[in-house]
């Protein structure tokens, strides 16, 4: 980066931040209950951010509000609870509402699973107004309805100040464990992160239960700040709202939220108290906040894609070089069930899938055993990575058995498969591409780790360690590759070779018993593939198994100790190099003749 | 006769990474000239600058005497320059006709495209059996040879191809080769980056040979063959 440019990176966010700031301010000194709605909605944009974050376009969050806004009124007022019990009550009711929906809702994607979530916030709207003995129905929960606005009238601002506080905690301390770097993983590629062993429905409905419980908990405060309820208060223009305020702020980084949501609401107050209190003629233009509003988040997403949160910059810490890592032995794979002897590691049993009427593979069968290098060969369209697919759980087979360590695991999902002991790449690079090298690699560690959201939060010194273990063999596997010069650099700027071997680093990371390369030498020369050779041979003698799909034939014929040919989805034939590399049918299909 | 491509002091940075510094070649008509180096050496770099699809940092590009630097890929593909992208980038769900179409978007006159398309079956007789079959249902060869067809269907002067051989069978490798050379005997100049130095030194009139981004070697394709270094980093000693 040139100088000028640098050193404006550092204004940049202040610029940002100092306008929002004296807003905030300004509207303090003018009306509190102004500040409560603006801590409000901040919390209502982390809401937003959480789905946002993990690549869910939901719009549920204005019906999670009215649940936790209403359920919190109820309990407080008709059943007398003090709000210390009843928003957690409402905060619960909205997470298990929550868990229902989701189980359906999240099979959605993108666009249906807004219109989806939309529909759902409008149901919960008309199941308040068809039940007014409860809520007060279409005229609102206020004093006629029986809602006495000094008993509703509960929150204090100090409350918004440290609810947002500790949501910012919460956050802070999961962007940087390692959750947040599943949802981070997730987000820039789902099925790499499957394969890497991360459940990603389990993580989906996470982020789904936290976004509700968060909308829930924004919900309820409102009904205690205002005082009195309105249906109309969540209709779906607040949906709307509410995904712009993350919008503006911008996906990847959560403190971006807050901002936005601060703007977008700060900016129009300011717009009423000054010009429409001093400006006369502005008093006829009502929708001037909302345009200008509009024209804000048309700016911003048009000149920073990334939210308010880019100007920040990635906010990533450089790794330091490990100490000690160089000539780092190679870690082994980790085994936690012995083969009994002569018994197979893995068994194809009968293997076919077919997609429509294509016959991808027909009827494979073969066996490894531990510690082998079993090289897949074979012509462009034989089905050798389906083949690899099937055995990593992307898809099932259409019939026959996938046996591993004597259990069938043919119908399990991928990153049950993963957690068991197999680890891949793929040929077709698959790399978390905005992420740095390191957290690429880190990301192979994630079912190593044991943290959870309760060490996380509780900062326990296990996750320190553990962390710090996991960067350290990240660092000492990127050592042994030759890409220590890279660690900090983005997966995506990586030339295509350098991000196959990230690849390598970060299925090895996984420390799988079995490792399945699908072309690993692809847009490798000689001098490089021989390298590789000398490092999977390594690698076996470190005891890990492969199998490896690949077209440089000096390579497979040199470091295999068994060969499987396919040709058009059939087994054509099996054996050692030199069985292999004299039959008749191989030479015809595969290898040719010179 | 004056060079169809110049290329003077090309640089191509993506953030901190400097992929390629400051890099001058010529490609003569008529030639077929190839690019080998190791991986991170600015080969992809130096293809996606010359056909606009990254914004070199500083430098000039040069096609037929004209500046097209930091030109826009449409426009530049519309001047002659046509790439071949690594990893074939074909439209799965059209058929490979439609594929072949798209290749010609930037041409008005149906006769002479259909004529182009019949050349582009007669080099690959594979695709013309397959004339209506989905894309996406292709073997990766088929793939690889519907993307150089493809871009042979914008009729350009020079075809930039980046490793064409990546992820194919033996056999199907030395189909792809042939077909380059039989490319050029149609009239296109042709601008190889491979990793399969051997085999692309062999049909390549010269060579560039590219580290750090920067030229190591220039020559003669024969001559580069037998150069000690080029053995050393790239060739191995087998064969």
């Amino acid at each position: 980066m040139s100088g000028p440019s640098s050193s404006f990176r550092r204004i940049l966010p202040w610029l940002v931040i100092l306008p929002i700031a004296a807003l905030d301010l300004f509207i303090v000194v003018r009306n509190p209950g102004d500040l409560d709605r603006l801590l409000i909605n901040m919390i209502l944009a982390l809401s937003a951010f959480v789905t946002l974050h993990a690549k869910l376009l939901s719009l549920a969050n204005a019906g999670f509000m009215a649940i936790g806004a209403y359920a919190s009124a109820i309990l407080a007022i008709k059943l007398g609870l003090p709000i210390a019990v009843s928003i957690p009550l409402a905060v619960m009711i909205c997470g298990s509402v929550a868990l229902v929906i989701g189980m359906p809702v999240l099979k959605l994607k993108d666009v249906y699973l807004a219109i989806c979530t939309l529909g759902f916030g409008e149901m919960v709207r008309v199941l308040i107004i068809l039940t007014p003995n409860l809520t007060g129905g279409p005229t609102g929960a206020n004093l006629s309805t029986g809602f006495p606005y000094d008993a509703m009238k509960q929150t204090r601002t100090w409350m918004l100040v440290v609810f947002l506080a500790f949501l910012a905690f919460l956050f802070w301390a999961i962007a940087r464990s390692r959750i947040g770097r599943a949802f981070r993983a997730l987000r820039e590629n789902p099925q790499a992160a499957s394969t890497m062993g991360i459940d990603i429905v389990a993580y989906r409905r996470m982020a789904f239960l936290m976004s509700a419980m968060i909308a829930g908990a924004a919900g309820a405060f409102y009904a205690h700040s205002v005082g009195s309820l309105d249906n109309s208060d969540f209709k779906f223009n607040r949906a709307l709202d509410i995904l712009s305020y993350a919008v503006l702020g911008g996906s990847g980084q959560w403190f971006g939220s807050i901002l936005g949501g601060g703007f977008l609401t700060a900016l129009p107050i300011l717009l009423r108290e000054v010009l429409g209190a001093s400006v006369g003629f502005l008093k006829n233009f009502a929708q001037l906040p909302n345009i200008i509003n509009g024209l804000a988040l048309l700016l911003v997403v048009i000149f920073l894609p990334g939210g308010l949160a880019s100007v920040f910059g990635p906010g990533r810490k450089r790794a330091r070089p490990a100490s000690g890592a160089a000539g780092h032995d190679l870690a082994a794979p980790e085994k936690p069930a012995a083969v009994a002897a002569g018994e197979p590691l893995l068994v194809l049993d009968g293997v076919s899938r077919h997609f429509g009427g294509l016959q991808a593979l027909d009827n494979v069968a073969f066996r490894m055993q531990e510690g082998m290098i079993l090289g897949l060969i074979g012509p462009n369209g034989a089905g050798k990575t389906t083949l690899i697919n099937l055995v990593s759980g992307l898809f099932p087979p259409s019939s026959g058995r996938i046996v591993w360590l004597g259990k069938a695991i043919q119908d399990r999902p991928a990153h049950r498969i993963a957690r068991a002991g197999i680890a891949r790449t793929y040929q077709n690079i698959q790399l978390f591409r905005d992420m740095t090298v390191l957290e690429n690699v880190i990301v192979g560690r994630h079912t190593h780790i044991r943290t959870n959201l309760a060490t996380t939060l509780l900062r326990l010194p296990r996750e320190h360690r553990e962390e710090r273990s996991a960067r350290e063999d990240a660092l000492a596997l990127l050592e042994r590759l030759g890409l220590a010069a890279l660690t900090d650099e983005h997966a995506g700027n990586l030339s295509y070779g350098d991000q196959r071997r990230v690849e390598i680093a970060r299925a090895l990371a996984m420390h799988p018993r079995l490792l399945l390369l699908d072309e690993p030498a692809a847009g490798m020369n000689e001098i490089e593939t021989q390298k590789l050779g000398a490092f999977i041979l390594e690698l076996k003698q470190h005891g890990y198994t492969l199998l490896i799909v690949e077209h440089h034939m000096d390579l497979i014929m040199k470091i295999c100790d068994q060969i499987v040919v396919l040709n058009f989805g059939k087994k054509i034939a099996e054996g050692t190099p030199a069985q292999v590399s004299r039959d008749e049918q191989v030479l015809e299909a595969y290898l040719g003749r010179d | 006769m004056a060079a169809l491509l110049e290329v003077k002091a090309l640089e191509v940075r993506y953030g901190s990474i400097e992929a390629v510094c400051g890099l001058s070649f010529d490609v003569a008509e008529g030639q077929i000239v190839t690019i080998i180096g190791a991986n991170g050496a600015g080969k992809s770099s130096t293809l996606l600058a010359l056909s606009g699809l990254v914004r070199p940092s500083g430098g000039s590009i040069r096609f037929q005497g004209a500046d097209i630097t930091g030109h826009r890929t449409d426009r530049i593909v519309r001047s002659g320059l046509v790439q071949v992208p690594e990893g074939r980038a074909i439209l799965n769900p059209l058929t490979v006709e439609e594929n072949l179409e798209l290749g010609a978007w930037i041409r008005k006159d149906r006769k002479a495209i259909r004529a182009t398309q019949e050349k582009v079956y007669g080099i690959f007789p594979r695709l013309a059996g397959r004339r209506g079959q989905l894309a996406g249902s292709l073997s990766g060869g088929e793939q690889q040879m519907l993307a150089i067809g493809r871009a042979l269907m914008a009729e350009p002067k020079l075809l930039l191809l980046d490793e064409p051989s990546m992820g194919l069978a033996p056999l199907l490798v030395k189909t792809i080769f042939d077909t380059i050379v039989a490319i050029t005997q149609v009239g296109t100049t042709v601008l190889l980056v491979e990793q399969n130095a051997r085999q692309a030194l062999r049909i390549s009139d010269r060579a560039i040979v590219l580290s750090h981004g920067r030229i190591l070697r220039e020559g003669p394709s024969a001559e580069l063959l037998a150069d000690p270094v080029v053995i050393e980093a790239f060739l191995g000693k087998s064969e």
